[in-house]
């Protein structure tokens, strides 16, 4: 099924949500979750604004992860048709309906954090090195709501080594109070590079700690 | 990288590095995320054909001479001089062989009338901040040979040609590329904004597709 296929279905079925944006039909729009007075939105027309409007956060900090909850306000977005819904969904949020349609069929391409790191290259090839509670504690502080991302996590740390319970291990994709019949839960397929970079920071501190 | 597959409905896929040269993320880092095997690889349901980064097509050249006449428009070419402006680093030659690639062939295009052509380096010789020894024209003209404008162009390259001040603060794009032309060591130079950020790399980008048919097409 094409993903314009995949997005009518899912609009049909009553689904408004997914990320920080809220999809409304007849007409088509799209304006971020916590903006209520459409009035008062700047309004768009073009989907490819949202690449613009997706880089930096409200308090002009640069969005690595397109995931962060930290999408800007103050922007509606009038859509002509699905295709460039699905457009303006994938530059906020890149790739996010097809994860979530290949989550849905099974045929998602999950990678568990070692495999990510152990294939890392160059001056990242040490991130492999960072210890199991080392790759527990990253996942604690960089993932889930509270910290970077707001995807469901999908990978483990190893096939025998699944992630410690926490808000990151628990968080199903989806922000605020909605749940899978009005939301498309954003997923997280493989640790990203923030995540990346982070581990191998992590793998340094460790090894400087270690005793003579 | 791996994501981008999920977001691509075609079955056959171009991927162009937007890269300036080969080199480590053009031979190690692309093929090993996007899982590629060669040239052309046959994975997850699609054919991905893998491009030459746009940096070493020759069409680069007609961004060159488009950046010389938009920064400098009406100065004389026979009374200038031109440096193309790479990073230089001792770990891949394959970055100073595309400019000193691009001055070559300019040297011999039958319009060129630049007095002179030099490829210049930030961090190998010939160094850049010895421009003003090695022009001996009124005119300078200078073009990063860059992908996008960040540090090296906003701030380092300033700072060798002159114009800046190391203990300043890092130019915005406003200041660096706009108060042109600066009055140097009794020359007058025009500093340019980074090659990629011309409109026409869309061009060359559909240029190295056409460049990977051609030169991968089965025989007939």
């Amino acid at each position: 099924m094409s993903l314009n296929q995949t997005l009518t279905d899912a609009l049909n079925r009553g689904m408004s949500q997914i990320g920080q944006l809220r999809i409304l039909q007849n007409p088509l729009r799209l304006h971020h979750l916590d903006d209520s007075d459409l009035e008062a939105l700047e309004i768009h027309t073009d989907p490819d604004d949202a690449r613009e409007i997706s880089l930096y956060s409200d308090d002009g900090n640069y969005r690595f992860t397109k995931g962060e909850l930290s999408l800007k306000r103050g922007w509606l977005f009038q859509l002509e048709n699905i295709e460039d819904l699905q457009r303006t969904i994938d530059l906020f949020y890149p790739a996010s309906l097809g994860l979530w349609q290949a989550h849905q069929s099974g045929t998602i391409r999950i990678q568990n954090l070692r495999e990510k790191l152990n294939r890392q290259s160059g001056m990242y090839r040490h991130a492999r090195n960072v210890s199991d509670q080392g790759t527990q504690e990253l996942v604690q502080s960089l993932c889930g709501p509270s910290n970077k991302c707001v995807k469901k996590i999908l990978w483990s740390i190893d096939k025998h080594l699944p992630l410690e319970d926490s808000e990151a291990s628990r968080f199903n994709g989806i922000v605020g109070e909605a749940d899978e019949s009005t939301a498309i839960p954003m997923v997280c397929q493989e640790a990203c590079n923030f995540f990346v970079a982070e581990a191998r920071k992590k793998s340094k501190a460790e090894f400087e700690d270690k005793p003579a | 990288m791996r994501e981008a597959l999920y977001m691509i409905e075609a079955e056959e896929i171009y991927v162009v590095p937007d890269f300036i040269s080969e080199g480590y993320f053009t031979q190690e880092v692309i093929p090993r995320e996007l899982e590629l095997t060669g040239p052309t690889t046959r994975i997850h349901g699609k054919t991905i054909h893998y491009c030459d980064p746009v940096g070493v097509h020759p069409s680069m050249t007609s961004l060159i001479l488009k950046r010389t006449d938009e920064v400098a428009p009406g100065v004389p070419q026979e009374e200038s001089t031109l440096f193309i402006v790479g990073h230089g680093t001792g770990l891949n030659k394959n970055s100073t062989k595309a400019i000193k690639d691009q001055v070559s062939h300019i040297k011999t295009l039958p319009n060129c009338r630049f007095a002179e052509v030099f490829d210049t380096y930030m961090e190998e010789p010939p160094f850049i901040a010895d421009w003003a020894k090695m022009a001996t024209t009124p005119n300078v003209i200078v073009v990063p040979f860059f992908i996008a404008d960040g540090l090296h162009s906003y701030q380092d390259i300033p700072i060798m040609l002159g114009f800046e001040k190391e203990e300043g603060q890092a130019a915005s794009q406003k200041e660096v590329f706009r108060n042109n032309p600066y009055a140097l060591h009794n020359k007058t130079l025009y500093y340019s904004a980074a090659i990629g950020t011309e409109a026409m790399m869309a061009d060359v980008i559909l240029d190295q597709i056409s460049s990977f048919d051609a030169n991968h097409s089965a025989p007939s």
